[in-house]
């Protein structure tokens, strides 16, 4: 006979009751993003860029008390990212996270911190409706609505003959299918014709099709919203089928993971940018010679976005000290949690993206943006964005 | 849809589908031989784009633990495909040895053999991941030397494009399916190894070592697979590690299509289904993905055995 | 306790929510039918609970239901995905062989595209925001435990029932299966569907549980994922799933410090179970105590 012992657990509900906890020192700062999976690419960006935050800001810490980066993989997946934010959450007690770096991965643990009053910062998160999603939850990846105009206005300077466009964009990556709304306003309010509309997935390789079409449709200019993989491939198979009008490339474009892609094709594309090296605010200088100084080449957005996150939660922290007129350390973890996320939305900030500020639902205002054209080197490996004016 | 327009998807459409079909001949014979299905098959694809990759361009990785790795060599890209096509052959044997071999010894439950391919393919692609790192790798253009990128035809008013790229993958996909054509018609070896698919006792006891017959299918499944990953990363780039899967799983669709385990099967379906994706409408371009596995149902309910199948359906 | 319940709860109920889906593709081996459709029927479920908890549409259904709308969603959930395994099934499954495991790739592909693309699934950022069943994650418990207590309780009275004993005829011979009287297509079908309505309940379970939905819940990594458990937990018996299920989910959170070489550890993990382990880890132990039992003669169970 077969004994079979159930190890029913012991289902034991304590009241939820919040203990009198203080903020440790160090003071620990939550970093999850994506570490592991297909995504990692983006989230070592991520925490480098939260590194640099780290170092820089320690010169002075929260008016002496220094921060500590604690980091958590994500994965690419919602169950990791809810995970690691309760690791954080809980067990390392940090006053606030960085992170997620994918937007669906914000909608699954963004939630949680928001129940358990943890304030977040999305580095990355670009979908509609992520600050939506709390009072905890707020953002300092900008949607570029407002950088569309200046991209295809700045096209038309290079070549004031542009009548017919064609736009086209990856339908499964959130941002761009956001992005090109705005992309497809600017081209009818400026009266050109936009006469072929192309969809693409960021997963395909092929753009055959795509490129024909548009080679087709006689087009002066293309708009491309997409992400570094798909989107360069997509230049560089247009390119070698001969198209030679313009390309606008979107937000995603941003970043110098393009140029392995399509190479010397890519020479010329015009990209919308919310974070450009060439920002000129001494934050961002700083950031750009740390970074330079390990890395040999510009830092890339994504990098750029964790600092900032970064620099928010400690200047937040410097805030609620002075109105406390208590140390950090000195508080109860709840109540700090509590008073940085009200800091964070109160005030402007300078960063490398340049003036920045959260509104009331923890959205980013953000100042400027840029319009730069890429130029590649003559062996078509190493490129550069250069701000155009 | 005008001619023009159709001798554009037309043109589109045999050039992958060659890939498809020399891909899934890899998948094929294997299971021709041992009624399995490799599903380490998608990562053989993967490392061969990166092998010639490497051997093309002199250097391992952008990323990863071997970033900036630079080779003492390196090879023109007709040489870096055949040496990268036969370093995956040696993998696919490598592949048989681990996962296919012990099973079989003991006659286990072919289930088995599924599952451990995929984990040899779990291993391999994110081997590649901590190796290589998951940038894109794109091939130079001037990889084929000084040619000119594309090819275009004016028809009236109308224009026909074709990339150079797509020109190279069809003629050396046909060159690949012509020789082993030959080798399994005409040669002792390609006697030898039908013999071993017909029906492995029997022909153990006509003194075919069967043993040595199944690791020469590995080596030419890997070989395959290896060449088509290479194709496919000249012209498209090679995506990350995780490039192969979404090959692995449509190869997988064109097998059932032609023919569980037929050779003229595999590349009437590999051909077919490229045909088919060149088709759709570039409004519906997200739907292309799913295009295949549409067919794998229709072929299911319709002529399980496939289009150049035998009736027979026994093997697991 | 409750400190605990804060750190891990969360994976506590992972653990038990993956273990379920290793039961929907435990049901099917049993006769012997590998099946790789969970996966879909898991984020199919997902999309039904999560659009009858968001949508527009369902507003008054909600304002009347209450907290009710949340075991309607299982239950639709659970005839749906039944309903749409008859139809994949059936087909599939009038063949021998790896037909099954083919068919229900390409149906895990073609749904994943579609969700992809619909409107009413929220194409690739999915449907957010989901309202909750409870507050913490932990409490979650109190919807997968039950569900998992009812499966166990189901996998031990099918064993013994002259279904289950049908199932396993036609998983040892199915031919002689068929010569016994026994119809293998309608219990191929039969355990097939049994799986898919598992796996779409768990779905609907877990909507709110993750907080939101998307289509890359349901992908070929995830059919892998839960193969690997049964199989490494032993799929010839009922504790088999179970076990595989907590142990390789845990797995990943217990190699954390291992970050990207954790995934090839799993891949090993396959390759040396399906060598060294064919009856999995269950089917090891009950190998070992047998041979304990008549070689040594000890550790003897009254039978």
């Amino acid at each position: 006979m077969k004994r079979v012992l159930l190890a029913v657990l012991p289902v034991v509900m304590f009241a939820a009751g919040a203990e009198a906890e203080l903020v440790g020192a160090p003071i620990p700062i939550g970093v999850g993003v994506a570490q592991t999976s297909n995504v990692a690419l983006f989230g070592q960006e991520q925490i480098i860029g939260a590194k640099i935050a780290e170092k820089y800001f320690n010169k002075q810490g929260v008016n002496g008390t220094p921060i500590k980066l604690v980091t958590q993989d994500t994965g690419g997946d919602e169950a990791g990212a809810i995970n690691a934010f309760q690791n954080l959450i809980s067990k390392e007690k940090v006053v606030g996270i960085v992170g997620p770096t994918l937007s669906q991965q914000a909608f699954g643990a963004d939630p949680v911190a928001n129940r358990l009053k943890v304030p977040v910062i999305g580095p990355s998160n670009t979908a509609k409706g992520i600050p939506q999603i709390g009072e905890f939850i707020g953002r300092v990846s900008a949607p570029v609505a407002k950088v569309a105009p200046y991209a295809v206005k700045q096209a038309m300077k290079q070549n004031p003959n542009i009548k017919r466009v064609a736009v086209l964009y990856a339908q499964n990556d959130a941002f761009s299918s956001s992005e090109t709304v705005t992309f497809q306003e600017t081209v009818k309010n400026l009266k050109l014709e936009m006469v072929t509309l192309q969809k693409f997935m960021t997963t395909d390789t092929d753009f055959t099709t795509q490129a024909t079409a548009v080679l087709g449709a006689n087009v002066d200019l293309a708009i491309i919203s997409g992400l570094a993989a798909d989107g360069g491939n997509l230049v560089k198979q247009l390119r070698q089928l001969g198209y030679k009008g313009i390309i606008i490339g979107g937000n995603g474009f941003n970043t110098a993971n393009l140029f392995p892609v399509c190479g010397k094709n890519c020479d010329g594309i015009l990209v919308a940018q919310a974070y450009s090296p060439e920002a000129n605010n001494p934050t961002n200088k700083a950031f750009v010679a740390d970074y330079r100084a390990t890395y040999k080449k510009d830092p890339p957005q994504f990098s750029a976005q964790a600092f900032t996150a970064v620099q928010l939660f400690v200047e937040g922290l410097r805030k609620v000290e002075a109105a406390t007129k208590k140390k950090i350390t000195q508080l109860d973890l709840s109540v700090v949690r509590t008073e940085l996320n009200k800091a964070l939305r109160e005030g402007s900030y300078i960063t490398p993206l340049g003036e920045i500020a959260l509104d009331k639902e923890g959205e980013i205002n953000q100042k400027t943006f840029y319009v730069s054209e890429i130029k590649m080197d003559a062996g078509g490996k190493v490129g550069k964005f250069v701000i155009v004016k | 849809m005008d001619a023009v327009q159709f001798l554009q998807n037309f043109l589109n459409g045999i050039s992958i589908g060659s890939v498809y079909a020399i891909f899934a001949l890899g998948y094929t014979l294997v299971f021709s031989i041992l009624g399995i299905i490799n599903f380490a098959h998608g990562a053989i694809f993967t490392l061969g784009a990166y092998l010639t990759y490497s051997l093309a361009v002199g250097q391992f990785g952008i990323g990863g633990l071997l970033a900036d790795l630079q080779l003492p060599f390196q090879f023109s890209f007709t040489i870096s495909l055949f040496i990268g096509a036969i370093l995956s052959g040696m993998a696919g044997v490598l592949v048989e040895r681990c996962a296919f071999r012990p099973l079989r010894t003991r006659g286990a439950d072919p289930l088995l053999a599924l599952v451990s391919s995929l984990g040899v393919a779990l291993v391999t692609v994110n081997l590649l991941q901590y190796l290589v790192g998951s940038e894109i790798y794109s091939f130079p253009s001037d990889v084929y030397g000084d040619i000119r990128p594309a090819f275009l035809l004016h028809i009236g008013e109308k224009l026909v494009v074709v990339r150079t790229v797509q020109i190279i993958i069809f003629a050396v996909s046909m060159v690949v399916l012509a020789l082993l054509g030959y080798l399994i018609g005409w040669t002792r070896i390609g006697k030898a190894l039908r013999a071993v698919a017909e029906n492995a006792s029997t022909a153990s006891l006509l003194g075919i070592n069967v043993d040595r017959f199944i690791l020469y299918t590995f080596f030419l499944s890997g070989f395959l697979g290896g060449m088509a990953g290479s194709l496919v990363g000249t012209s498209f780039g090679i995506a990350g590690p995780y490039f192969g899967v979404s090959y692995g799983l449509k190869g997988l669709a064109v097998i059932v299509m032609g023919g569980l385990g037929s050779i003229p099967g595999a590349v009437l379906g590999g051909m077919v289904i490229g045909l088919a994706e060149a088709f759709v409408p570039s409004e519906y371009s997200a739907y292309k993905e799913a295009v295949a596995f549409a067919f794998l149902f229709a072929v299911l309910l319709i002529r399980p055995q496939g289009l150049l199948g035998s009736s027979q359906i026994q093997k697991v | 306790m409750d400190q605990f319940l804060q750190n891990y709860g969360f994976l506590l109920v992972t653990l038990v929510q993956q273990s379920l889906l290793a039961y929907s593709l435990y049901f099917p081996l049993m006769a012997g039918q590998l099946s790789l459709a969970s996966p879909g029927f898991y984020a199919l479920g997902g999309y039904i609970a999560a659009i009858m908890a968001t949508a527009e549409y369902f507003a008054p259904w909600r304002d009347a239901l209450g907290w009710g709308i949340f075991p309607l969603g299982w239950l639709a959930a659970g005839i749906i995905s039944g309903i749409l395994a008859l139809l994949v099934g059936i087909p599939a499954l009038r063949l021998r062989g790896i037909y099954l495991a083919l068919a229900t790739i390409a149906f895990v592909e073609i749904l994943r595209v579609i969700c992809l693309n619909l409107a009413i699934t929220g194409g690739a950022i999915g449907i957010f925001g989901i309202p909750q069943l409870f507050e913490s994650r932990w409490s979650y418990i109190w919807t997968f435990g039950p569900l998992l207590l009812l499966i166990l309780c189901f996998s031990y009275r099918l064993d013994r029932s002259r279904v289950g004993r049908a199932f396993k005829a036609i998983r040892e011979d199915e031919l002689a299966a068929d010569a016994m009287g026994i119809n293998p297509t309608r219990y191929k079908v039969l355990a097939f569907v049994i799986g898919a309505v598992l796996a779409g309940v768990v779905g609907a379970m877990s909507a709110p549980f993750l907080n939101t939905w998307n289509a890359r819940q349901g992908t070929f990594d995830a059919s892998i994922a839960y193969l690997a458990y049964v199989l490494i937990g032993g799929s010839r018996s009922m504790w088999g799933p179970l076990l595989g299920g907590i142990m390789l989910s845990a797995l990943p959170e217990i190699l954390r410090p291992l970050k990207d070489a954790r995934l090839i550890i799993n891949g090993l993990v396959l390759v040396f179970a399906s060598i060294y382990l064919p009856q999995g880890i269950v089917g090891a132990v009950g190998s070992i105590r047998n041979f304990t039992t008549q070689t040594l003669g000890i550790g003897r169970s009254e039978k």
